[in-house]
């Protein structure tokens, strides 16, 4: 099998063409669901927004009805759960636990950044605020494409709630030496300021349990398990104080009543280092993008077999791509350099679909090419995770959102 | 898989980069008809026709025939094409932040046909057919301007009226700081961050344009001396060959009967050595003083941005020996004061009828609008343009010239400062600016008189070529 | 005294100089005034000679057939006879006084306190057909307060407060200071909204509309869902390419408030404009005097109209639709019996911009703009 096989999309030029077309018959080489049964020359049928069939087949030779597409590989679309807003009025400052503060609020649907997730084959995100506060708000899960509103492509408002170790919410506070000069001369400063921001509100809230404030309700909601508490640690130590804050709660007795949380570490780069601590505290981890070189942000250190490590202990892990512009952040090269590292198609696949879904909680819609699930697709050019493979065209709810541009509409070029 | 080739469409868009672009409609024969046809400000015939041939205005009339195979445009009102004299379209955006320009330094070398595209269609369907660029118009010197064609795609030899068309020098303005234009998903905005100078920076700018210009003189003079030394020079050593060459034959039977002595007397032969007469150098070139040189003599006319009338005053002071320079004040915010003089010495002023309110650049403030109409009641030629500034802004040029009839300009000294008068400041008014027979054809054909609200361009022509359509 | 202003052609003559010195205002008398204008328009409609009689500073009768009082002065005017331009957003007035940010949210303050009557900044306006101004506080935080109307000709505050101005541009937000980011702000508008007395609570009954500052497009949704939210109705001003969401504008009932337009505005932004007017959205245009010139205002209708705009809607937006948005489409706005007088006497077609206003009728007095004067320098006012 020719990897870099290249087959193009064709489509048969109707007189018109109806640009919110729901309803597809794709027809593919690779039919990979992501459920582990694959299907070579397949047939992925999509009516309503909807995913309606997933049959082996090669489809009606006789026509060429105007909504068939026939390409090598299908897979479901990308979900990446680590995509932060950079920009600096994504998170209120003027605190720094603002639990219950939406990044939804903040969001543009006309940005020019959606774009760009639907070239690299992304459908869904889960967007969170910036980590300059201790405990950031809540991020939202979205849809890539669709109406200009940001409620109309919300797959789940509220889903997680954002936090962050480390070193990156003490950034831009200072010391109040003498006369405190804004609101920046204030903790944390330190790491350590940091941690105690977290058991503060953990125990504040513990303590008052006072619902009225919208604060506290999101965090006892947030620690009695309704939505996970994504927390952002890269390096070891604060990978370690992430699990050993949710061993203490779930310890104590000040937190009857609100002692179930479910902590998902985001970017952890040295998770590779703790699997054991992880495992047997059943922590998932998203893992941010590969670096050029072993370092990353918080100077710390990502082994290329992260992802099989954590496989091995039995973690549960995803791949993210941060939203970034670069080339090498895709998460279908992400998920190539995931296998690099030792781990096999299916598992690189599910790190990329299935698993960041069920993380957030929208697997019954999205994650999976099966039947009933949202219509969200990636038509690829060849192997969906090597390099000179294209997304040749993205289907987000059964509407077709992104065409690559070198697809020729109404011919088809050889192999 | 079924092979569709009847219905294949490429997407692929082949990029070949053509001296001329393919969308650029064709030079036609045409004739224009109008019900009024304004050939130059002042001069209207009814119910008169254009004939237009490779480019050019072949015969205006009022009893021409279309001859075979001729398109014919009609419309009530013909004018010729609008040029702003003042404006940022046409070179690229990082050459008007310039501030490291000479003398010699040529806008035409950042000719850019298709930049910035969109915004010269714009224009064209506003009216503007040409316009004179300038780099570095911040600059203390900023180089030679040119006049351009606007329309997007042409060759150079169409596109270029005049690759020289004005020296630029400033005095007085604020320095550009980070002025730069921005180029967002609604357009291009310019930011500008400007810095005023002190008074005495600014009456060392005057000195410092007298200067040079002094230097362009001495640079002239010497070149003339040098001239006429070379002649002289030239006719001595003729007359020495003349000479010479009387005196040859002697001259050869002398030199043989020498030859013969000296070898019958074995001495040594000494050729006669005629002593040259040293040919005069010529002053040593210099680029910059080449250029001052010639608008010293009136040859480029020289344009001087200055808004204050104390730098007004001195210029004019300073440049009153220098009596061949052609001066067009740009700006001339305070020109007022000194408007008499300048009627007297035909000084022309380009104003930028701006509406803009307080804090503008320059400390000046809110700019006035009855400038213009001011300075022409004096009998000053006003001349109008878009400040040169920001491209966008050359589109709305017909819309400005309308601030200053209201303010007090009269329509027809409008019309003729967009016209031929902007023409004859930059010494191409034997290629544009009026209809007449022999001149580029670049035309307007109005549904209402040029400059009238209701008035609006239903063809444009530029250099023979329709680009401009009720359709398009 | 009878002006016979004839003199005063079309522009499209030659200037004249006035038949009589030019004086700043005409003997205001208690005699009815009647106005025969080649052209007058109403505001819905156009007349061709029509006749409109004012008395004690209203509008008495207007029509083709209408017949003069006795006793009134008789003007014949040559060109247009219009209703007072009203610009939508500006601080002439009141400089310096529209922006206190020592907390994030001051709906209390009132923008018909500071502003001075006497300002210089107010002759230029009215001089430029502008008879009225919406005065407006900064989008600083999340309310620098409410605006008010008033008018140029003597500071005469028509009314105030007239909006809550709300902020929900970035412009609001700051780096070291409460809120920092939108979501913060909309907490604190949603704490702010929790009052059941002053601005807020008359905002929230429908007693005080709301002015909605805006940016970019998702600004412009996100006002909208909280008014909606909120049962609000106001104005959106800010936004240049609130056009393209004209729909759900639309359906929200709330109006749309241009931002001044200057020279070289992208044809994007203008092609918006035109399509609010098609898909029946109110709006008008704002000059943020001083900063702009006061011709700006006709700049940008006439920049709209070369796009493609209706004229007659144009010049809506410039005076009928700008009352209606202010809340004073009782008062004035329109060419109407009953309404109050606030007409401008303009040289010819008020959209083209060589046209000049010649007389203001505001505040009961007739006034004379002055001419640019043609012989010698400038006369200073």
């Amino acid at each position: 099998m020719s990897f870099f096989a290249a087959f193009v999309l064709s489509v048969a030029l109707p007189g018109t063409e109806d640009p919110e077309q729901r309803a597809w018959t794709i027809q593919a080489e690779r039919v990979y669901t992501g459920t582990g049964r694959n299907l070579e020359k397949g047939l992925v049928v999509v009516s309503a927004g909807k995913i309606s069939a997933v049959t082996p087949g090669a489809g009606d030779d006789g026509e060429r009805p105007r909504d068939r597409l026939s390409v090598y590989a299908v897979t479901a679309g990308f979900v990446d759960i680590g995509v932060r807003v950079t920009n600096w009025y994504s998170v209120e400052q003027s605190k720094e636990v603002t639990p219950h503060l939406r990044v939804a609020d903040t969001l543009d649907p006309f940005a020019l950044d959606w774009d760009r997730q639907l070239r690299n084959g992304v459908t869904t995100v889960l967007v969170s605020p910036a980590d300059r506060n201790v405990i950031g708000g809540l991020s939202v899960a979205l849809k890539t494409a669709g109406p200009e509103s940001i409620s109309a492509r919300t797959l789940r408002a509220d889903a997680v709630l954002r936090g962050s170790m480390g070193s990156e919410p003490s950034s831009g506070n200072h010391p109040a030496f003498g006369r405190p000069t804004d609101f920046y001369s204030r903790r944390p400063t330190t790491r350590m300021g940091v941690e105690w921001e977290w058991r503060n509100a953990f125990f504040t809230a513990a303590e008052k349990r006072d619902t009225k404030d919208a604060g506290t309700a999101t965090l006892i909601a947030a620690l009695q398990g309704k939505m996970p508490i994504f927390i952002q640690a890269w390096t070891t130590q604060d990978i370690r104080t992430a699990v050993f804050l949710r061993e203490e709660v779930e310890s104590r007795p000040e937190f009857q009543g609100m002692n179930t949380p479910r902590f998902v570490i985001d970017a952890g780069a040295e998770a590779w280092k703790e699997p054991q601590l992880l495992a047997r505290s059943k922590t998932a981890v998203v893992l941010p993008p590969f670096p050029a070189s072993a370092r990353t942000r918080e100077n710390s250190l990502m082994a290329w077999n992260v992802a099989k490590v954590l496989e091995d202990a039995g973690v549960p892990f995803a791949l993210s791509g941060h939203g970034s512009g670069d080339v090498s952040d895709r998460l279908a090269i992400q998920a190539g350099y995931a296998m690099a590292g030792g781990i096999g198609f299916e598992s690189a696949l599910a790190a990329v679909t299935s698993t960041p879904a069920m993380l957030i909680g929208v697997d019954a819609r999205v994650g999976t090419l099966e039947v009933g699930k949202d219509a969200d697709l990636v038509l690829w050019s060849g192997e969906p995770f090597q390099p000179g493979t294209r997304v040749v065209a993205t289907i987000v709810d059964g509407v077709l959102r992104y065409e690559g541009w070198n697809a020729v509409r109404g011919a088809e070029i050889a192999r | 898989m079924h092979t569709n080739v009847g219905q294949a469409a490429l997407v692929l868009l082949a990029g070949t980069a053509s001296a001329q672009d393919a969308t650029l409609p064709a030079r036609e024969t045409l004739l224009v008809r109008a019900e009024h046809v304004l050939v130059s400000p002042g001069r209207v015939l009814d119910g008169a026709q254009v004939l237009v041939r490779d480019g050019r205005i072949v015969a205006v009339g009022t009893d021409l025939e279309a001859p075979e195979g001729a398109r014919v445009v009609e419309g009530r009102w013909v004018c010729a094409g609008f040029i702003d004299p003042w404006s940022a379209l046409g070179v690229g955006g990082d050459a008007l932040s310039e501030v490291n320009a000479t003398a010699a330094t040529r806008s035409i070398d950042g000719f850019d046909p298709f930049n910035l595209d969109h915004l010269r269609r714009e224009a064209l369907r506003a009216g503007v057919t040409s316009a004179r660029v300038q780099l570095g118009p911040q600059a203390r010197i900023g180089g030679q301007g040119a006049v351009v064609r606007l329309v997007p795609g042409l060759a150079p030899e169409e596109a270029i009226v005049s690759d020289a068309s004005n020296l630029w020098m400033t005095a007085g303005l604020s320095l550009p700081s980070g002025q730069q234009f921005v180029e967002t998903a609604d357009g291009v905005q310019m930011v500008s961050g400007d810095r005023a100078q002190d008074p005495f920076d600014r009456a060392e700018s005057v000195e410092r344009i007298v200067a040079a210009l002094q230097s362009g003189k001495n640079y002239l003079i010497a070149q003339n001396e040098h001239r006429h030394e070379l002649e002289d020079w030239k006719k001595k050593v003729a007359e020495k060959d003349a000479e010479l060459d009387k005196e040859f034959k002697k001259a050869k039977k002398d030199r043989e009967k020498a030859q013969k002595e000296a070898t019958e007397k074995d001495k040594k032969f000494e050729e006669k050595k005629f002593k040259d007469e040293k040919k005069p150098q010529a002053p040593r070139f210099d680029e910059d003083n080449e250029v001052i040189a010639r608008a010293v003599d009136g040859r480029l006319p020289l344009f001087v941005g200055v808004e204050r009338a104390a730098e007004i005053r001195s210029l004019l002071a300073g440049t009153e020996s220098l009596g061949r320079v052609r001066l067009v004040i740009a700006g001339g915010s305070e020109a007022g004061f000194q408007a008499s003089q300048l009627a007297e010495r035909r000084i022309p002023v380009m104003v930028w009828p701006t509406p803009l309110g307080r804090s503008r650049p320059d400390e000046l403030e809110a700019h006035d609008l009855s400038l213009a109409g001011r300075l022409a009641s004096h009998g000053v030629t006003v001349l109008l343009g878009s400040g040169g500034r920001d491209p966008a802004a050359t589109r709305d040029l017909p819309l400005l010239a309308g601030l200053a009839i209201a303010h007090g300009l009269s329509r027809d000294d409008a019309i003729e400062a967009l016209t031929i008068g902007a023409a004859r400041a930059l010494d191409v008014a034997d290629r544009i600016g009026t209809v007449e027979a022999g001149k580029d054809a670049d035309l307007l054909v109005l549904d209402g008189p040029p400059l009238e609200s209701t008035s609006t361009v239903r063809f444009t022509i530029a250099s023979g070529r329709v680009v401009v359509t009720p359709e398009n | 005294m009878i002006h016979n202003l004839l003199a005063f052609a079309a522009a499209a003559l030659p200037s004249v100089a006035p038949l009589a010195p030019a004086a700043t205002r005409l003997a205001s008398s208690d005699a009815p005034l009647a106005i025969r204008a080649r052209s007058v328009w109403t505001g819905t409609k156009v007349l061709e000679n029509a006749i409109v009689v004012v008395e004690d500073g209203r509008i008495r009768a207007v029509g083709t057939e209408v017949e003069i009082p006795d006793g009134a002065e008789v003007l014949e005017h040559e060109g247009v006879l219009t209703a007072g331009m009203i610009a939508l957003h500006g601080t002439a007035g009141a400089v310096g006084e529209t922006r206190d940010s020592t907390r994030p949210a001051m709906p209390e303050a009132r923008m018909g306190i500071p502003v001075d009557g006497r300002s210089a900044d107010f002759a230029p306006l009215w001089n430029a057909g502008i008879t009225s101004l919406l005065v407006t506080p900064d989008s600083s935080g999340i309310t620098s307060g409410t605006t008010a109307l008033v008018r140029t000709a003597d500071g005469k505050v028509l009314r105030d407060p007239a909006h809550l101005s709300l902020v929900f541009s970035n412009e609001g937000l700051s780096s070291n200071r409460e809120p920092t980011s939108r979501s913060g702000a909309l907490a604190l508008l949603n704490e702010l909204f929790k009052k059941s007395s002053g601005v807020v609570a008359d905002a929230k009954s429908g007693k005080l509309t709301c002015l909605f500052e805006v940016r970019e497009r998702d600004d412009v949704l996100r006002a909208i869902a909280f008014a909606k939210d909120r049962k609000l109705s106001g104005a959106l001003h800010g936004a240049w390419l609130s056009g393209e969401l004209s729909e759900p504008i639309r359906d929200s009932g709330l109006f749309v408030i241009v931002p001044a337009l200057g020279v070289g505005t992208p044809k994007r932004a203008l092609d918006a404009v035109v399509r609010l007017e098609k898909d029946g959205v109110v709006f008008g245009f704002g000059l943020d005097a001083p900063w702009n010139h006061p011709d700006l205002l006709r700049l940008s209708a006439a920049l709209c109209v070369r796009a493609g705009l209706d004229s007659q809607a144009a010049w809506r937006g410039l005076t009928a639709n700008a009352a209606k948005i202010s809340g004073v489409e009782a008062r004035i706005g329109r060419i109407e019996r009953g309404l109050e007088a606030d007409l401008v006497l303009w040289s010819g077609d008020p959209l083209d911009l060589a046209t000049r206003a010649e007389v203001v009728i505001t505040a009961g007095k007739a006034l004379t703009v002055e001419r640019p004067n043609q012989n010698g320098a400038k006369e200073s006012k």
